[in-house]
């Protein structure tokens, strides 16, 4: 877990300290990016705690979210209908359900823990 | 099993890590920095300043308009206005001027002469170089050839002829008149006139300027024609 903390640690201060940038008229593609692959890592969080976590699925929803999304955005520019709305709220209402799925796991975890300590 | 996971997470964390950065650092990219050095500044400056004094100038002039009204409001209402009228038909052009101001003639070259040359007109466009030049140094009200020059004036070729307002210039030689502001103004733009560089480029089309002595008291035709007002509208309100 620390070490998934560290990964994005190390992410932020060497995009920071490099000071890379791209062409401004980019940036929509690369926030739906961010927010696509923020979607795979909740959905693999719940995958993981539901033990139905799959490396292939886990691997292949990253490529295929952040490839599908851009490539909305790309058409949404070229037929001058904002497209990349779609990708936005399809991700952000899966972000929101996984880290509801998630909250209530991690409760009902909690939960039973405490019945355990109880008990005994 | 589990340390794959994490390390596939890290690995997905890193990536969200970075371009978030990238976002970061494209959407907060910093104002365009001032580089002008101080010459530079004060020649902006230098320009604002004469805006200003040109706009306080104008505030004047209209100040006084403004008080000439008043004053002639209880005498003769009329008489206000058929002045300003004048001045107006003045500064467009319809109204023969007098003020400050010296002929300029343009001959043919003595070369030219001597080698029995043809003589031929002016070019159009190094008559617009010579407007230009005049009017870089102030001048009020300019006639070529008699063709008074207005804001609406073309200089151009015509079936091959150079023609001012459509009608055409002579060949040399023919005179330009030019009315400055000032006898100061008018003495600045005849020294500039003698020692500028277009005195060369007439010189290339065989021809030379002849400049005369300013005086204070130089005629300027009126604008013969009809100004044409067909696309002016009046401002509604005030």
């Amino acid at each position: 877990m620390w070490l998934s903390i560290l990964g994005l640690l190390l992410g932020i201060s060497l995009g920071l300290l490099t000071d890379m940038q791209i062409p401004p008229e980019y940036a929509n593609y690369l926030s739906i990016a961010v927010l696509a692959s923020l979607d795979t890592l909740f959905g693999g969080i719940r995958a993981h705690l539901q033990q139905v976590y799959d490396d292939k699925v886990f691997v292949s929803g990253f490529f295929f979210n952040i490839a599908l999304a851009a490539g909305l955005a790309f058409l949404g520019v070229h037929l001058g209908v904002d497209l990349y709305l779609a990708a936005i709220f399809a991700f952000g209402v899966r972000l929101f359900q996984n880290i509801a799925v998630i909250r209530r796991i991690i409760l009902a975890k909690w939960a039973e823990k405490k019945e355990v300590r109880e008990t005994i | 099993m589990k340390k794959k996971v994490f390390t596939r997470f890290t690995a997905i964390l890193f990536l969200i890590g970075l371009m978030t950065a990238i976002q970061y650092n494209t959407i907060n990219e910093p104002d365009r920095r001032d580089t002008r050095d101080v010459w530079e500044v004060r020649q902006e400056l230098s320009r604002e300043k004469k805006l200003h004094s040109q706009l306080l100038s104008e505030i004047g002039t209209l100040d006084e308009t403004l008080n000439k009204y008043n004053i002639a409001a209880d005498e003769s209402p009329e008489q206000a206005l058929r002045e300003t009228a004048g001045e107006l038909r003045v500064a467009v052009g319809l109204a023969e001027t007098t003020g400050p101001g010296f002929e300029v003639l343009v001959e043919p070259s003595m070369e030219a002469v001597a080698l029995g040359l043809a003589i031929e007109g002016i070019s159009p466009d190094l008559l617009i170089r010579l407007v230009n030049e005049i009017n870089r140094y102030d001048a009020l009200y300019v006639s070529i050839d008699g063709k008074r020059i207005i804001n609406t004036t073309s200089i151009r070729d015509i079936n091959g002829q150079t023609s001012v307002n459509a009608k055409p210039v002579e060949t040399p030689p023919f005179s330009i008149k030019i009315i400055s502001k000032s006898m100061d103004d008018a003495e600045k733009l005849y020294n500039h006139l003698l020692a500028s560089r277009i005195l060369d480029d007439f010189y290339i089309d065989n021809m030379s300027l002849a400049v005369s002595v300013p005086q204070s008291d130089m005629v300027i035709e009126a604008y013969d024609g009809i100004i044409d007002t067909k696309y002016l509208q009046a401002i509604e309100g005030e």
